[in-house]
């Protein structure tokens, strides 16, 4: 990881870490929670949250003040944010894995969109990896985006009328062709 | 979300398997120099311990690994060229195609507009026009024999009037005589010049009597 990220001052408070009783309260809590993760993620560029393994990461655990988040409480707070649209449940109905939506799905769609455009690469064929790890999309944001992730996105495009997707010979292998004006 | 075959063809399945073959050679490229580093990492550990059999062995690795290195981007290279050169070709017979589809429109274009039709429009052409002439001639006489009358007219309204202003009126008043002198010479060598005078004197008198009655006259 490049840069450390700096946590807000509640990271240090004590009772974050504690599920409140009032309602009004665990909201705000719950509120502000949300937000630490979507910038936390953003900022190191992760989009999948392994919730077990998570709480023994900085993110989740407070080594200074020696302070921990529950499973229960972290559970809580992903439902708020899939409820939002900015988290989605990667392994329901365990519930022990979310995609984190910085960006969610559709802005992903439009900048591959733009992209396909730029580069020209309209009535011709793309693989998967060449979109998420090839030369041409290096500086991109959506550079080794997370693959569920970009699937959504691909999924928009296809209903937008604009790509579609094309299944090579082993099942995880993909690719897209995207339609230009002429398409 | 399954493919559809919908503006999917066999020649992009062809495509997308030939650059996915490429994405799998790149992923082992990338394990190929990271064992490379690798090697060359443990080689330098080697030394720092005084192994130098170690390192020579480490160093063997990496040889090897590059060697495979350059075999791995050779077939990557080989299957680029093959994956550009059937898109490529795909887009040229797209263009052959196009060409096609215009030259078959052109076609029908040129049956609609035979020699033939174009003669035969030339002379409706032709013969609306002259019919289009006669009807102007026509309409242009009918107007003009009725313009000339008033035309006519006209110009005898102006003569008149400008003769009228021209011509001066006939004086009614008589024309007063005037008295002419004559004198007898005394000389003969007097004689011719007096009579010279005489005969320039009255014609010339008389005239510009004349002329200054009528000036008056006209002035009244």
């Amino acid at each position: 990881m490049s840069q450390r990220f700096e946590f807000p001052s509640i990271h240090n408070f004590s009772p974050f870490y504690t599920q409140q009783v009032t309602q009004t309260t665990l909201q705000n809590q719950i509120v502000l929670w949300s937000e630490i993760i979507l910038s936390y993620f953003r900022h190191h560029k992760l989009y999948r949250l392994e919730l077990s393994e998570a709480l023994n990461g900085e993110l989740f655990k407070n080594q200074g003040i020696k302070r921990r988040l529950k499973l229960e409480t972290l559970q809580i707070i992903i439902d708020h944010m899939v409820k939002q649209g900015t988290a989605e449940w990667d392994s329901p109905p365990s519930k022990n894995a979310a995609l984190i939506y910085w960006r969610k799905p559709e802005e992903w769609a439009s900048l591959i969109d733009k992209w396909v455009f730029d580069c020209g690469l309209n009535n011709s064929i793309v693989t998967l990896y060449e979109i998420l790890h090839g030369e041409s999309s290096e500086g991109m944001e959506f550079h080794n985006l997370n693959q569920t992730i970009l699937l959504k996105a691909l999924d928009i495009l296809v209903k937008r009328g604009v790509a579609q997707l094309l299944q090579g010979s082993s099942a995880d292998d993909l690719g897209v062709k995207f339609f230009g004006i002429n398409g | 979300m399954g493919s559809k075959n919908t503006k999917i063809t066999s020649h992009d399945r062809t495509i997308l398997e030939l650059k996915l073959q490429r994405d799998k050679l790149k992923q082992k490229q990338k394990r190929i120099l990271g064992m490379s580093n690798e090697a060359t990492e443990v080689a330098r550990e080697a030394l720092r311990q005084g192994n130098k059999s170690g390192a020579l062995l480490a160093l063997k690795k990496k040889k090897y690994q590059q060697r495979l290195s350059e075999k791995t981007e050779t077939q990557i290279m080989n299957l680029e060229e093959l994956t550009q050169s059937i898109e490529f070709s795909l887009l040229e017979k797209d263009i052959l195609s196009r060409l096609d589809a215009g030259n078959s429109i052109l076609k029908e274009l040129n049956k609609e507009m035979s020699i033939e039709n174009v003669e035969k429009l030339l002379e409706d052409t032709q013969d609306a026009i002259s019919y289009q002439n006669e009807i102007s001639e026509l309409l242009s006489g009918k107007i003009t024999s009725e313009d000339e009358e008033e035309i006519l007219n006209e110009l005898r309204e102006i003569t008149a009037d400008q003769l009228a202003q021209q011509l001066p009126d006939v004086p009614t008043t008589e024309i007063p005589i005037v008295p002419v002198k004559l004198s007898l010479p005394e000389e003969e060598e007097e004689e011719e010049e007096e009579l010279s005078e005489e005969h320039a004197e009255p014609s010339s008198s008389i005239q510009k009597e004349t002329r200054k009655e009528r000036r008056q006259l006209v002035a009244a």
